[in-house]
């Protein structure tokens, strides 16, 4: 099922950012079933900010949403969230590390009334299976695309974030990746998951917001980069694109307080 | 009388249907390969074989009636198919191999999937061994006795760049990495394994690994090298296609001796054979520029027929008609089955005189010069099948044609040869 057409503008459903001060800027949210880019370099928070926005959709619209992780294992990223005091036991939480359980926990899964928060650790699964098809250069992406698919289709599957895709390319090793990342994206479209996909990028190289033009492919690329302001770091957001939305490009100020993720318009410089 | 009523008939393309639809049966599923036919010699009994997309292996008879139906699924496990392509994930690519590999007086059946595994079945599809090669095997295996004890070993090479060696009871004998994808057949010569790569590259190898030679085209080999002794002087050469769209005539020391040029990729195996009597071989092979070539020993164009598409599949030759003239046999993506002339027809490019002149002022050198035409293969009769068509074979001794389609429809044609048998 790919995007639906609409006769009027506020059919456009929306995902929230649940960044405050962001969605504002952004017609209130990410239109349902986009591929946005998360880019940023390293230390910009951005897979907190993609978490952000699946706990919160999770928690107060039921939603049913899938957390990937290739890079940090599931306890790091638990024990991250924690500290940053979303409390967990408020949503369904279910931790995939074994790819035979996976039926089982679907089955688990639907038994809710709420809504599921499932996190994937790829890197416990690779662990556990170092034996099966590891010269198969394409099977992690498959082994990814291969979950996304079986709980889309046991289940319900509204958000989905990978974790991230410059840590696919290490795994997955592709051999034409500009073509295989073309087939994911319509992948994904097929499947009309809101998607976000984290990617590591420098704001000094050339290809500043991924490694082989994601940004082209997405629908939406959020850019979030750290900015030296008087021997003080600074978190800034700014929107680059985003198909379907009137949207505000300038840059903000990205500041994490009382549990919450706020966007402060402050232009280049950050608040005093 | 009848054959000059004949001649005319061809001379001005109005032929007799050539071949008559003698069935049609649907596995359900696409079909991604050429049938195989197996004929128990004693017997006369025929089996027709094809593997599907869905990963199964079906065996039906010369009447379409299903004998036995072997399915993969059922031999991976979930955890297995997870790293798998979900659209591919069972897929039979790879064309069946038969033949008799233990010396029990039986053909086995061998042929590998996408999933990585390398399967042999006994003649009742009932599953004798597999061997893991961990990743796809989209090449036919081959079965050879490679070290001269009488019974026979399988080469595969597979996507991951390796080629196994296995005996008749599915154990490796070695297996070596040669670092590009293989998605055809190994040819065995002069104790060398040559193949193609996704990488572009043929190459030869000995069992240990170790490599002779290495030929680079610039687009990857989907189809399998294949040898001859095309002078007819004792000396083998190896023809292969690339995807780059031109066909390699390559000595067994990996030196070109002649090539030829197309504007589309050639995917699959040439078929050599002397189709017009003369006792020079001839190459016939599609191209995805659409058209069906036919060269001489040379590499030199004989003649080309252009269809509406790609042409992937190899063509065939057989005396359809019983006329002592073999007809090329020849599917399309377009989705016809056509039946050419082995000899093709001289077609000009002008009417000599007066329309050359008129036509061409100012370059009446040129047109003194210039070929006044060229030969264009000439169809006989065709065909429309329901999809593309991926593979054909001929049932010998039955004068039978088995056509797959991608949509998984098989028919069996039934030669006509009623007009010249009296």
């Amino acid at each position: 099922m790919s995007e639906m057409l609409v006769s009027k503008k506020e059919d456009i459903k929306r995902i929230k950012t649940h960044i405050v001060g962001l969605d504002e800027q952004i017609q209130n949210g990410i239109p349902e079933g986009h591929i946005s880019l998360i880019s940023g370099a390293s230390g910009t928070m951005k897979s907190s900010v993609s978490f952000n926005i699946l706990y919160n959709e999770v928690l107060k619209n039921k939603k049913n949403a899938l957390y990937i992780s290739l890079e940090q294992s599931y306890s790091s990223i638990i024990n991250h969230m924690i500290n940053m005091d979303y409390d967990l036991t408020k949503i369904n939480l279910v931790i995939l590390k074994d790819l035979s359980t996976m039926n089982t926990e679907i089955q688990k899964m639907n038994s809710h009334d709420v809504g599921s928060l499932i996190l994937v650790d790829i890197g416990c699964i690779r662990k556990e299976i170092k034996e099966i098809n590891m010269n198969e250069n394409k099977s992690w992406l498959n082994v990814v695309k291969n979950i996304v698919k079986r709980i889309k289709e046991k289940s319900r599957l509204d958000l989905f974030v990978l974790d991230s895709l410059s840590a696919l390319y290490v795994v997955s090793k592709f051999q034409n990746p500009r073509i295989e990342l073309f087939f994911f994206f319509e992948f994904l479209r097929d499947l009309n998951i809101t998607s976000f996909l984290i990617s590591e990028s420098s704001p000094t190289e050339n290809k500043k917001y991924g490694e082989y033009d994601e940004d082209f492919l997405s629908d939406a690329v959020i850019y979030i980069n750290l900015a030296t302001y008087r021997r003080r770091q600074i978190r800034e957001i700014n929107i680059v694109k985003m198909r379907t939305t009137k949207c505000n490009h300038d840059i903000f100020s990205l500041e994490f307080r009382g549990g919450e993720f706020h966007a402060e318009y402050g232009g280049k410089n950050p608040l005093l | 009388m009848k054959k000059i009523i004949y001649a005319f008939k061809r001379l001005w393309g109005e032929n007799e249907k050539l071949m008559n639809q003698k069935w049609k049966y649907d596995s359900k599923s696409v079909i991604l390969t050429t049938p195989i036919i197996t004929q128990k010699t004693d017997k006369n009994e025929v089996e027709i074989l094809f593997g599907t997309k869905e990963g199964k292996v079906f065996s039906l008879d010369e009447n379409a009636k299903v004998k036995w139906i072997f399915d993969t699924k059922e031999n991976v496990s979930n955890v297995e198919l997870m790293f798998l392509d979900d659209d591919e994930a069972n897929s039979i690519k790879s064309t069946p191999n038969v033949d008799d590999i233990n010396n029990d007086g039986e053909k086995e059946i061998v042929f590998g999937s996408e999933s990585g595994k390398l399967y042999c079945l006994n003649t009742k599809g009932e599953l004798m061994w597999s061997y893991d090669a961990k990743s796809a095997i989209r090449g036919s295996p081959l079965i050879m006795d490679l070290t001269g004890d009488k019974f026979k070993q399988i080469v595969i090479g597979t996507l991951g760049g390796t080629i196994h060696i296995i005996s008749s009871k599915g154990e490796e004998i070695t297996f070596f990495d040669v670092g590009e994808g293989i998605e055809n057949r190994p040819l065995l010569v002069q104790n060398k394994l040559v193949f193609g790569t996704n990488e572009g590259n043929i190459k030869a190898y000995n069992f240990k690994g170790e490599m002779f030679w290495s030929y680079k085209t610039k687009d990857k080999i989907s189809a399998d090298v294949e040898v001859n002794d095309l002078e007819n002087n004792g000396k083998l050469s190896l023809i292969v296609g690339s995807l780059d769209g031109t066909l390699y005539n390559l000595s067994l020391d990996g030196e070109l001796i002649w090539s030829f040029d197309t504007n589309g990729a050639i995917m699959s195996k040439v078929n050599i054979t002397d189709i017009n009597k003369d006792h020079k071989l001839e190459i016939l092979f599609g191209s995805c520029d659409n058209n069906i070539y036919c060269l001489n020993n040379k590499g030199e164009k004989i003649w080309s027929y252009e269809t509406d598409f790609w042409v992937v599949s190899t063509p065939i030759v057989a005396d359809i008609d019983n006329d002592g003239h073999l007809e090329i046999i020849a599917g399309s993506y377009d989705h016809n089955l056509y039946i050419l002339d082995s000899e093709g027809s001289y077609m000009l490019n002008y009417i000599p005189g007066v329309s050359g002149i008129v036509t061409q002022t100012n370059n009446y050198a040129n047109i003194t010069n210039k070929e006044t035409g060229s030969f264009v293969g000439r169809k006989l009769w065709q065909f429309k099948t329901d999809d593309m068509i991926v593979g054909c074979a001929t049932i010998n001794d039955k004068d039978e044609l088995v056509v797959n389609t991608k949509s998984g429809k098989i028919s069996n044609f039934k030669f006509n040869k009623g007009e010249h048998n009296e």
